[in-house]
């Protein structure tokens, strides 16, 4: 291969070997094991021989949250110029040798991470380390690459939230119930900031925060330990660590009123979209407020889904997010009406329920029917390496604990009808929530029933 | 790695420890293209019933006992197949077991419940034209395979939906759901024998019967170049899919043809990405795909460029593809795609579940003989010849279909413009159903 890349050792001799810091058991079957290298690099294990592939990704701590006002968008942004050029790989090389071998590979950020994902045949580690080396530190950034970027990602933005309306609200949602913490900017950032990006800005990212320090390697698959220690070390551990810079995020101050806003939208049915504050993925309120969204929302036999949806018929769609962040984020409620009906409609229903579950306590029933839905879930979300790879890399970068699925799984158990009952009274607060309501812009909005018939 | 076991005809099973787990399909190989013209959408109302009904129950009364059960339980309809298919925490496999057998030999089929998934379905009608890429391929659909099966609805109309009533059920469910039609797949914690025990149970109560497919193999061709814009406000971007007919699975070129779309636009580093995203910054995607199914299937370019790119997007698009046809691929490219499509094929049998769901496929696709387990090194005997000469028999520049949703004040005219030798156009409200 005439572009392979090669390690740049620049240091005296072979870097020491990873430290081995334990381990810790994954479900009933695995472990995942964990080392450290000297430059602060944390490398995560997990062997899993059930196919011959294996998942490799790269987790990076920065995501949207460590960004400034007139700079949103830039660790997404970046994450697209991690494709390109690199200093022994000319532009489409890194991609070609990827599809060379047949490896999935992607790549996301969201507000606390960035996340990096290749899945290939096993006997192909090897090179997917190189490669995975060779961006983190040989990156080319040119002005033509991010001039072409930019406008690969403005248009990502069009995709995802200037022509979909539920994008378009959440964005709004989030800008609207956040007003100090930088959780309240869309992570693929605003237009005007997208645009105005240039080569030096993600330069300086790439200097600051894609460092061994800030790093985690999860691997999953079929591998051989020596192996993969050896070449992560060749690879990673000549790599100087980086100074972090001080993560200067201010903390979001309490919402003390109900903050509402309507908004026209092209579509025929109207929406509605509520955010409450939620506690972080580590508070102990976290999961027994998870479990309540499941009883609300989770499946066709929850309440909101049988009232608003089944029974009175007044929404198509009903569903719960809550937030799974390192600080404390939104608990997003999404209900769309049926032709003919208002939001107001369906706000109205949607209260009734949030109030009964801070009345009176849901029952055994349901919590036993939500708790086995989270068991299905995380069981189903494990079946391939890359499933793995990306559970214990995000408890690991949001938690520092890389099994924490599981033992939040073990947790579901212990919660009770009286927990459900604080975190519906605490985290669901009337008069403190964000509102937004969605009005037809079109004129075949509510009240027309009558559909266009196709000709013949 | 274990291996997939037929252990009754057209019951597959791959037992594996991973996790507790068990997923199931229980299908048939008949779907919406059984639909009589003036019902569209009565297969999958079949399929709704019998996830809602199962054993005279309630919908309200499954639902719970499948939540209870920690299993999923989802009904898919295409033209040419029915199926429930979900999974379940291993230890409570023999309840849905039950539920399965319900379903599939007991459905109680209530009025109510009918009328109720009507309302439903066309609530969702409605709801699907928030989303522009549903609307770009519902109507790129609709209008390739004009006359055939699978241009029509498989959720039907409100005209449709309105003439479908219990006997219209029963007498679907009688000719759809038989013994002899009943394919079975289960991957997991279980045991081929009890695989084997639990489709007798189920297939045993099903009554005998075998009916034929109407779906045809061949969907009429459609001559010339023809433009669908579908009409809709505020777009500041566009969906586009352009195509034409592929291949069937038995075509002698399918696989070539397969090889040479991957070279056009089945990766990141293909050439519509490369020319509409890297190097024009155009669109977030850019890809060409090549479905295959039990008639012959479609091939599409899809991207999604802003408003203002979009007239010189279908230009480019249309230049690329007549390039491709009029000279191939290149040695080079070839080699590249088949490495691709050869290691690549290692995550599309990484678990039980996919290898016993690529099974299922081959038979209710009625693939030939090992399809997918003679796959790789069929692809390796793939010739360069072989592939220029798949792209010049089956992609026809001078008889394809552009379909755009986007505002057609604003593109209309442009769009007209970019398509050379335009034979047709037609603008579609985006409200039509």
């Amino acid at each position: 291969m005439s572009a392979q890349p090669t390690p740049a050792i620049t240091a005296v001799g072979a870097p020491p070997p990873p430290t081995l810091l334990g381990g810790v058991a994954f479900g009933d079957q695995l472990r995942v094991k964990r080392w450290r290298l000297h430059n602060g690099l944390t490398l995560l294990g997990c062997l899993d021989t059930a196919a011959p592939v294996v998942s490799y990704h790269t987790w990076f701590r920065v995501g949207s949250r460590h960004e400034q006002v007139g700079k949103t968008g830039l660790a997404h942004l970046f994450e697209h110029l991690m494709f390109r050029e690199t200093l022994h790989l000319p532009e489409g090389e890194f991609d070609r040798k990827l599809e060379e071998i047949g490896a999935e590979n992607n790549a996301a950020t969201w507000l606390d991470f960035t996340q990096y994902t290749i899945s290939a045949p096993a006997a192909r580690l090897p090179l997917v380390i190189e490669l995975e080396a060779e961006r983190m530190q040989h990156l080319v950034l040119r002005e033509p690459q991010v001039q072409g970027e930019k406008s690969v990602v403005a248009n990502e933005r069009r995709f995802r939230v200037e022509d979909d309306v539920e994008g378009a609200l959440s964005e709004l949602l989030w800008a609207t119930a956040f007003t100090r913490h930088s959780y309240r900017w869309p992570t693929i950032g605003w237009m005007q900031d997208i645009e105005g990006f240039t080569t030096e800005d993600c330069e300086a990212f790439y200097r600051t925060y894609y460092a061994p320090n800030n790093a985690t390697l999860v691997v999953v698959g079929d591998f051989d330990e020596a192996q993969l220690l050896s070449l992560v070390t060749d690879c990673y551990g000549h790599l100087p660590a980086a100074a972090l810079p001080l993560e200067d995020v201010y903390p979001e101050p309490p919402q003390g009123e109900l903050r509402r806003l309507e908004v026209t939208k092209p579509t025929l049915t109207e929406k509605l979209l509520l955010g409450y504050h939620c506690p972080a993925l580590g508070d102990v309120d976290h999961l027994p407020l998870s479990l309540l969204g499941e009883v609300l929302f989770g499946g066709r036999a929850s309440r909101v889904v049988q009232r608003l949806v089944l029974q009175a018929e007044l929404a198509t769609d009903a569903r719960i997010f809550v937030g799974t962040f390192k600080d404390p984020g939104l608990t997003e409620i999404f209900l769309s009406a049926r032709e003919g009906h208002t939001a107001e409609e369906l706000l109205a229903m949607l209260d009734e329920e949030l109030e009964r579950v801070q009345r009176e306590p849901v029952t055994l029933e349901e919590l036993e029917r939500a708790r086995a839905r989270a068991e299905l879930a995380l069981l189903t979300s494990l079946e391939t390496t890359d499933g793995k790879a990306s559970t214990i890399g995000f408890y690991e970068t949001v938690l520092g604990r890389p099994a924490a699925a599981f033992e939040r799984l073990e947790a579901l158990a212990q919660l009770g009808p009286s927990d459900l009952l604080r975190v519906a009274r605490r985290w669901l607060p009337r008069d403190r929530r964000t509102l937004l309501l969605v009005r037809c812009s079109t004129e075949d909005g509510p009240g027309s029933t009558e559909a266009v018939e196709e000709p013949a | 790695m274990s291996q997939v076991e037929q252990v009754a005809p057209r019951v597959f099973v791959e037992s594996s420890s991973a996790l507790p787990l068990v997923s199931f399909s229980v299908s048939v190989p008949l779907g919406a293209a059984e639909d009589p013209d003036g019902q569209l959408g009565l297969t999958r109302l079949l399929a709704i019933l019998l996830r809602r009904t199962a054993g005279g129950r309630t919908a309200q009364q499954l639902d719970v006992a499948v939540d209870g059960l920690g299993a999923s339980l989802a009904v898919d309809v295409t033209q040419s197949t029915l199926s429930l298919s979900g999974s379940v925490i291993a230890r409570n496999l023999p309840g849905v077991v039950e539920l399965l057998a319900d379903a599939i030999a007991r459905p109680g089929f209530d009025e109510d419940e009918l009328e109720r998934a009507k309302r439903e379905t066309l609530a969702e009608l409605v709801e699907s034209r928030d989303d522009d890429r549903t609307l770009a391929q519902r109507w790129f659909r609709r209008r390739l395979f004009q006359g055939h099966p699978a241009g029509r609805s498989v959720s039907g109309t409100p005209a449709t939906l309105a003439a479908i009533d219990r006997p219209a059920l029963l007498a679907q469910h009688a000719r759809l759901i038989t013994r002899e039609q009943l394919h079975f797949a289960f991957a997991g914690a279980l045991t081929p024998a009890q695989a084997a025990e639990i489709a007798a149970s189920v297939s045993g109560l099903a009554p005998s019967g075998e009916a034929r497919s109407s779906l045809p193999q061949e969907p009429p061709p459609q001559p010339g170049r023809r433009l669908v814009v579908v009409d809709k406000p505020e777009r500041t971007q566009t969906q586009i899919l352009i195509g034409c007919l592929g291949t069937h699975p038995h075509d002698a070129d399918h696989l070539p043809l397969l090889v040479g779309n991957t070279v056009f636009g089945g990766t990141f580093t293909a050439r519509m990405t490369r020319a509409i995203r890297s190097d024009r910054g155009w669109s977030y995607g850019a890809y060409s795909s090549l479905p295959s199914d039990r008639y012959r299937q479609s091939f599409s370019m899809w991207t999604f460029p802003r408003a203002e790119d979009a007239a010189p997007c279908v230009a480019l698009e249309l230049e690329l593809l007549e390039r491709w046809v009029a000279e191939g691929i290149s040695q080079q490219e070839l080699e590249l795609a088949q490495r691709f499509l050869v290691e690549s094929h290692a995550f599309s049998v990484d678990t039980a579940s996919k290898r016993v769901g690529l099974e299922l496929e081959q038979q209710l696709h009625q693939l030939p003989p090992r399809y997918y387990q003679s796959y790789t090194e069929r692809i390796e005997a793939v010739t360069l010849s072989e592939v220029n000469a798949a792209i010049a028999r089956r992609i026809t520049p001078e008889d394809l279909l552009v379909t755009v949703v986007g505002t057609n004040d604003r593109l209309g005219p442009e769009l007209r413009r970019a398509v050379a030798r335009l034979a047709e156009a037609e603008v579609i409200p985006y409200t039509r159903d």
